[in-house]
């Protein structure tokens, strides 16, 4: 699908990026700032599953009656290990959250910069 | 054992991940033991990345096909005169690891020592990783595995100051993985492939244009947050400040170097196919560099805190490895790949000696610690050599490097390059006078300074060790540099220039 003469998909994929990226740059708390990160994340695992798409494609599993062309399956795998990844940094961000706030007793970032 | 030492290329990988897994149980009942696990890991790792070096010396570059699947569908693993740097990291790693023994006691209590160690393998392993994997998807995974155990020790020592530090590193590290993968993705969606030297052949059929010039970019701009280039520094200081010692020497010294490794592996896969006009991009990084080098050196003059001003130090060390490849010039490559090497070795002297001083009196800003050679000569000397190395002045081991690639800016008629890399020295060596200074000629105005002890030879030998190494490698640095010659001289033809 079409708009202003570029895929919808990577329009939406690039609006998603800048939206994530606005939260990590602009938010002072340190959750929103995680989750803008997440938002990001997303925006390329979807356009990586965007790319394996073969318009008209099977899936590439052998039954009967399935015939070239097929969907790539490599995406699927990236994707898959990228949300590993992702979830891996979210955790040890999270941790890392819990024990500034355990010592500081605030997450806001210009709260954080205020502290001696 | 000829073509054997292949078979090796999986294990010294599989080796250090699997020991960091291992950690915790062997460490289990007593804390104190996962630093001489650590240790003996690295130990057989390094032998196993000893006999790789040899097989490449004997034979050239070698591949290894994960899972027997034969190339381009399976993964590879390729061992060229790149990857070799993993023998001199992980011979680093066994020195620092002794330091780590006893000066963890005043960091983290016994039983969080398994978990540190642990860390510090995963970091390894990932390392090792990055350095051989012949697939960009790999790529990218063993950056995060790096990445993450960095954020870890960053953090692993302090409390409120350190994970803020950590989490500081993990946003700015996480957007440029985040971006790594994004390049990784477009140039799959290009050509259909990850593995880089098919990607590379397919490429030149796809052509150039736009699609191709964002993956670059965006490798680009994910390995410069990567090493810390100037704009994109903010991360660094705070992050390798605020981490105990030796962890600093791994994360200054090697750590922030996959950055330029990534980008020598992106570079021979852009210049074999041969589709973009990089000269431009080219003289983008010799500014940066030039940029990096002298603010690097310009903030570390304002520094008190030793250990904040060892880290502006390292920005300005990485302008100069930058510097040298953006000038693509034989002896400006040369020269910056082998800083690569040298500059780990430095910087892990100066971490290590800074930690040992650090250790022994609990002080860390240069007023404080006026006159503390008097009582720690040893230490003060190997801090001096370090100094005198990263300055550049022979006989050091940052002296041929330095010289390598000034000689690279003269020769590619860039001479103002050369200029400016030679003022950054002058910073350089003001910022360290002011410390050697400090250290040697001022009298001691803490209590702790003059009653302080030399430190304990667990801690003393690492130092003196390589600090040695630093003077030797400034009489014998013509080894590494006729190592890497022909790796460079492969490359070049294709470097746009």
């Amino acid at each position: 699908m079409l708009l202003f003469g570029l895929d919808l998909d990577y329009v939406l994929v690039v609006v998603l990026f800048c939206v994530g990226l606005y939260m990590l740059v602009s938010k002072s708390n340190l959750l929103k700032k995680l989750l803008g990160l997440n938002v990001m994340e997303t925006a390329v695992f979807a356009f990586i599953v965007t790319s394996g798409m073969i318009e008209g494609g099977d899936p590439p599993i052998l039954v009967a009656g399935t015939a070239a062309p097929y969907a790539s399956p490599i995406p699927q795998a990236m994707v898959l290990t990228g949300i590993v990844v992702a979830v891996s940094v979210t955790a040890v961000a999270l941790a890392l959250i819990v024990q500034i706030h355990a010592h500081f007793g605030t997450i806001e970032v210009d709260e954080l910069k205020e502290l001696p | 054992m000829n073509a054997g030492w292949a078979e090796a290329l999986p294990w010294t990988i599989v080796l250090p991940m699997v020991g960091a897994v291992l950690t915790p149980a062997v460490a289990a009942r007593r804390p104190r033991l996962a630093g001489t696990w650590a240790w003996g890991v690295l130990l057989v790792a390094s032998a196993l990345a000893s006999g790789l070096v040899y097989q490449l010396a004997t034979t050239g570059p070698f591949s290894y096909d994960v899972g027997g699947w034969a190339q381009p569908y399976g993964i590879e693993l390729r061992f060229d005169h790149f990857s070799a740097w993993v023998l001199p990291l992980l011979l680093l790693f066994v020195v620092i690891v002794p330091f780590s023994w006893r000066y963890l006691d005043h960091v983290m209590p016994d039983e969080r020592r398994p978990a540190f160690y642990a860390l510090l393998l995963l970091n390894a392993g990932g390392m090792i990783g990055f350095c051989v994997t012949g697939d960009f998807f790999n790529l990218f995974v063993f950056t995060e595995v790096v990445s993450l155990s960095s954020y870890a020790l960053v953090a692993v020592g302090g409390r409120g100051l350190a994970a803020f530090a950590a989490l500081k590193y993990l946003f700015i590290g996480a957007v440029s993985s985040l971006l790594m993968l994004f390049a990784t993705a477009q140039l799959f969606a290009l050509t259909g492939s990850l593995n880089m030297a098919d990607v590379a052949g397919r490429l030149a059929d796809v052509g150039g244009g736009p699609a191709v010039m964002v993956a670059f970019a965006a490798y680009a701009v994910s390995f410069m947050v990567k090493t810390a280039m100037f704009p994109v520094h903010v991360w660094l200081p705070d992050a390798h400040a605020i981490a105990p010692s030796p962890v600093s020497a791994v994360l200054s010294g090697m750590v922030v170097k996959i950055g330029i490794i990534g980008m020598l592996r992106v570079y021979q896969v852009f210049f074999a196919a041969d589709v973009l006009e990089l000269g431009a991009f080219n003289q983008t990084l010799v500014w940066f560099g030039a940029i990096s080098i002298v603010m690097g050196a310009f903030f570390a003059i304002f520094q008190d805190d030793i250990k904040l001003m060892l880290a502006y130090s390292t920005i300005s060390n990485i302008g100069y490895i930058v510097l040298g490849l953006g000038l693509a010039s034989p002896y400006a490559v040369i020269g910056a790949s082998v800083h690569v090497f040298n500059h780990a070795l430095i910087k892990a002297t100066l971490f290590l000696a800074a930690g040992a001083i650090i250790h022994q009196t609990g002080l860390r800003t240069l007023s404080d610690l006026r006159g503390i050679a008097r009582r720690m000569p040893q230490t003060s000397a190997a801090m001096a050599v370090g100094a005198v190395s990263i300055v550049g002045l022979p006989p050091t081991a940052g002296f041929v490097c330095k010289w390598y690639i000034a000689l690279g800016a003269f020769e590619s008629g860039q001479a103002p390059f050369g200029f400016a890399l030679v003022f950054g020295a002058l910073f350089i060596f003001i910022y360290y006078v002011r410390m050697l200074n400090a250290f040697y000629f001022q009298e001691p105005v803490h209590d702790v300074v003059i009653e302080a002890n030399e430190a304990p030879w667990s801690m003393r030998a690492p130092v003196i060790v390589l600090a040695t190494l630093c003077l030797v490698l400034g009489v014998l640095g013509g080894i590494p540099l006729s190592f890497v010659e022909p790796a460079v001289l492969e490359l070049l033809p294709f470097w746009g220039n």
